[in-house]
C-alpha cells in the first residue's frame, strides 16, 4: 500500500505542467544528442546543467534524467540507418541493425528497438521502485569505511570491465583522484595545487572536464577521419515488427532487461557494458548464432533493451547511497548538490517528492519517447544529413559556451580546451576517460571517507577489513585486481571480450 | 620499441613524482592524523607505480596489443588540427575583449571554411545564423553574461 501511495505522490509531481514540460524537453534533447554523433548525453547534460539553476530541483533532475534515457533511445537510429552509433551504448546495435536496414528491414529494426527500449525502460523503473527503498534501510548502516570500500569497488569494476589494459585504466583512475584534490581541502580548508589561480579554489569544474574529454576530443579525432555516411533515402515503412519478429525478440528483450538492470546498478557498470554483454549472451544462447552480424533482430532487441534498463538501474546507487555508478550519474550528483539536495540514504526521507517524482517521470518520459521515436524517425534522419563540417563547429561552440556560462569564466573555457587536447591524446593512446571522470567525481568523497575512517581507527587499516560490508567490497576489489594476472582468465576477461567484439 | 607508449609512461611517472612532491609539501601528516597532502601523495604514488609497471611490462613484451607508432600518428591532418586548436585558443584568449558576437562570427567563419571549402556567402550566412541561434539560446534563454567586447555588441 505504501508503494501505491508513493507512486501516487510521484505521479502527482511528475504530471505537474512544469515538470511535464521539462520531462518532454529532456527526452527531446536526449533523443537529439543520441541521434547526432559527436555529442553524447554526458556533454549534453553538462551543457544544460547551468540552465537548470533557475528551476526547481525536481524539474532539473527530471530533465537531466530524461536526456540520459532519451539518448539511449535516440542512439539506435544512427546505428541502424547510418552504421554510426549516436552514443557509445548503441555500438552493438550497429552490427545487426545496419544489416537489417541493408536488407530493407530498417523499419522493423527501428520498431523493435523503440518497443524493446520502452519495455526495458518500464520494467527497469519497476525494478528501481522495488529495490531502492529496502536498499535505503541497508545503506543507513554505512559509515566512512563502507563508503570508502564501496567507492573503491566501483572504480575497480569500471576499470575491470571497460578496457583491455586494466593497468592503464587504473592509471587514469589515479589521475582522476589527483585532479579531484585540486582546490580547497574539504577538511582543513587549505588550497591544493591551485597555482594562485582563484578559479581553481573550487577545484576543476566537472563540466569543462567532461566537455573537453568527451566533446572536444571527439571533434578533434573526427577532424582527421573521412567518414562517408550512407543514409537510406528510401521511404521507411512497416515500423511495427511482425509477429515472427516479436516471437524471436521477446525473450531477448526480457533477458537484456534483467541483465542490463543489474549491470546498471553495479558501481562502475552502465549502459555501454550492458549492451555489449547482452549481445554476447544473445549470440551464445541463440539457435541461429550464424545470423548474428548479418541482420538478426535479436541482435538489435537485446542490446537496446539492456542499455535502457541499465539507464534506470544506474539511478539506484545514486539515489540510495549517494554514489554515482557512472559518469552520467556523476553529472546528476553534481546537479543535486548544486540544488542543495544531498543524495544518499536520507534522500528518500527528506525529499520523497523528488525521489518518487523523478521515478514517475521516467514512466511518463518512456511513453513520450515511444511517441517521439516512431513517428519522428523521418525528422531524425533529416538531421543526420547535416554535414560534419557544419556540425563540428557547432558542437565546439556548444562546449565553449557551456563551459563559460557556468561561472562566466574564460578560465573554464581554457581548462576545457586543455582537457580536450588531453582527451584527444588519451584516445590516440587507448586510455579510457571514464575511469578518470568517475574517480574525479568520487575523489573528494573517497578522500573524506578514507581520512574519517583512519582518524576513527587511530590510523589502523584494519577498520576496512573488520567490518563485514567494507571487507566484502574490498575483497571483491582485490580479487578484480588479481584475476587478470591469472593467464587462463586473461583471455576470458570481459574487457578483452568487449575489445574483440568491437574489433569484429 | 613503441616509442609513443614508452614516452607516455615516462610522462606519467614524471607527473606522479611532481604530485607526490606537491603532496609532501602540503603535509602528509600520519595515518592516524592525515593532512591535506595525504590523498595527493597516495594518488600520485599509485599513478607512478602503475606507470612503472606498465613501462616495465611494455619493455619486456613490447606492448603487444598496442598499435605501432606509425599507425597512431598517421592520417592526422596536422594543419587542420593545429589551425582548429589555434583558433579555439585565440577565441578563448580574446573572448572577453572582443565580445561574444564579434568573436563567435569570426571563429565560425574560419571554422566553417577550414572544415570544408565553401563559397564565402554560404559561410558568412551560416556563421551569422549560428551566432544568432547561440545568442538566443545562451543570452536570452539561459541569461548568461556574455561579454559585449570593445564594439559593445
Amino acid at each position: 500500500l505504501d508503494l501505491i501511495n508513493h507512486l501516487f505522490l510521484g505521479f502527482s509531481v511528475a504530471l505537474q505542467p512544469m515538470n511535464l514540460f521539462y520531462c518532454f524537453l529532456g527526452v527531446l534533447i536526449g533523443t537529439l544528442v543520441g541521434v547526432l554523433p559527436g555529442l553524447g548525453p554526458v556533454a549534453a547534460m553538462s551543457l544544460l546543467l547551468p540552465a537548470t539553476f533557475h528551476t526547481t530541483p525536481v524539474a532539473s533532475i527530471i530533465m537531466l534524467a530524461g536526456i540520459y534515457y532519451g539518448a539511449m533511445y535516440g542512439g539506435s537510429t544512427t546505428s541502424i540507418l547510418v552504421n554510426i552509433p549516436g552514443e557509445a551504448a548503441s555500438v552493438m546495435t550497429c552490427l545487426d541493425g545496419y544489416q537489417m536496414a541493408r536488407k530493407g528491414r530498417a523499419g522493423p529494426a527501428l520498431g523493435i528497438s523503440a518497443f524493446g527500449s520502452f519495455i526495458a525502460g518500464s520494467l527497469g523503473i519497476f525494478g528501481l521502485i522495488l529495490i531502492a527503498p529496502p536498499l535505503v534501510d541497508f545503506a543507513l548502516k554505512f559509515g566512512p569505511p563502507e563508503y570508502f570500500s564501496l567507492m573503491v569497488l566501483g572504480l575497480m569494476i569500471l576499470t575491470f570491465l571497460t578496457s583491455v589494459s586494466m593497468i592503464r585504466s587504473l592509471m587514469m583512475a589515479a589521475l582522476g583522484l589527483v585532479l579531484g584534490t585540486i582546490g580547497l581541502d574539504n577538511i582543513s580548508g587549505m588550497a591544493r595545487f591551485t597555482f594562485n589561480i582563484p578559479e581553481l579554489l573550487d577545484g576543476v569544474g566537472l563540466v569543462p572536464l567532461v566537455m573537453g574529454l568527451f566533446g572536444i576530443s571527439e571533434v578533434l579525432l573526427n577532424i582527421e577521419l573521412k567518414v562517408k555516411r550512407e543514409i537510406f533515402t528510401t521511404k521507411l515503412k512497416g515500423l511495427l515488427p511482425t509477429l515472427e519478429d516479436w516471437a524471436r525478440s521477446i525473450w531477448s528483450i526480457l533477458r537484456g532487461t534483467v541483465l542490463g538492470f543489474f549491470l546498471g546498478i553495479l558501481p562502475g557498470g552502465g549502459a555501454v557494458i550492458a549492451s555489449f554483454v547482452s549481445y554476447a549472451i544473445e549470440r551464445r544462447v541463440s539457435r541461429h548464432p550464424e545470423e548474428f552480424g548479418k541482420g538478426a533482430i535479436e541482435g538489435v532487441a537485446a542490446p537496446e533493451a539492456a542499455n535502457n534498463s541499465a539507464a534506470q538501474g544506474a539511478f539506484i546507487p545514486l539515489l540510495t547511497l549517494g554514489i554515482p555508478s557512472n559518469v552520467v550519474m556523476a553529472m546528476l550528483l553534481g546537479a543535486l548538490i548544486i540544488h542543495g539536495v544531498t543524495p544518499g540514504p536520507l534522500l528518500l526521507m527528506q525529499h520523497p517528492q523528488l525521489f518518487w517524482g523523478v521515478v514517475a517521470s521516467m514512466y511518463v518520459g518512456n511513453a513520450m519517447l515511444l511517441a517521439l521515436n516512431l513517428p519522428l524517425i523521418g525528422m531524425w534522419v533529416q538531421l543526420l544529413k547535416i554535414p560534419y563540417s557544419i556540425l563540428f563547429p557547432v558542437i565546439i561552440l556548444f562546449c565553449l559556451l557551456g563551459s563559460y556560462s557556468i561561472n562566466n569564466s574564460t578560465t573554464d573555457m581554457a581548462i576545457m580546451l586543455v582537457c580536450g587536447v588531453i582527451g584527444y591524446l588519451m584516445k590516440k593512446l587507448s586510455l579510457e576517460a571514464a575511469p578518470l571522470v568517475l574517480a574525479f567525481v568520487l575523489g573528494p568523497m573517497l578522500e573524506t571517507a578514507l581520512r574519517q575512517a583512519l582518524i576513527k581507527s587511530k590510523g589502523s587499516f584494519a577498520i576496512f577489513f573488520t567490518r563485514p560490508i567494507s571487507a566484502t567490497c574490498l575483497i571483491i576489489a582485490i580479487a578484480l585486481i588479481i584475476m587478470p594476472l591469472l593467464p587462463w582468465f586473461r583471455r576470458r576477461r570481459p574487457g578483452a571480450t568487449l575489445e574483440r567484439e568491437d574489433v569484429t | 620499441v613503441k616509442k609513443t607508449f614508452l614516452i607516455n609512461d615516462l610522462i606519467w611517472i614524471g607527473i606522479s613524482v611532481l604530485v607526490c612532491y606537491g603532496g609532501l609539501k602540503l603535509g602528509f601528516g600520519s595515518f592516524h592524523q592525515p593532512r591535506p597532502g595525504f590523498m595527493p601523495f597516495l594518488s600520485g604514488l599509485i599513478l607512478g607505480l602503475l606507470a612503472l609497471i606498465d613501462l616495465i611490462s611494455g619493455l619486456i613484451n613490447h606492448w603487444p596489443t598496442e598499435k605501432r607508432d606509425r599507425e597512431i600518428w598517421a592520417n592526422i591532418n596536422w594543419p587542420k588540427l593545429i589551425l582548429t586548436l589555434g583558433l579555439l585558443s585565440l577565441y578563448t584568449f580574446l573572448f572577453s575583449t572582443i565580445g561574444f558576437v564579434t568573436g563567435t562570427v569570426l571563429l565560425l567563419l574560419f571554422l566553417f571554411r577550414a572544415m570544408e571549402p565553401r563559397p564565402w556567402w554560404v559561410v558568412i550566412t551560416a556563421a551569422m545564423i549560428t551566432t544568432a541561434f547561440f545568442y538566443l539560446g545562451f543570452k536570452v534563454g539561459l541569461d548568461s553574461q556574455l561579454p559585449k567586447g570593445f564594439l559593445g555588441l
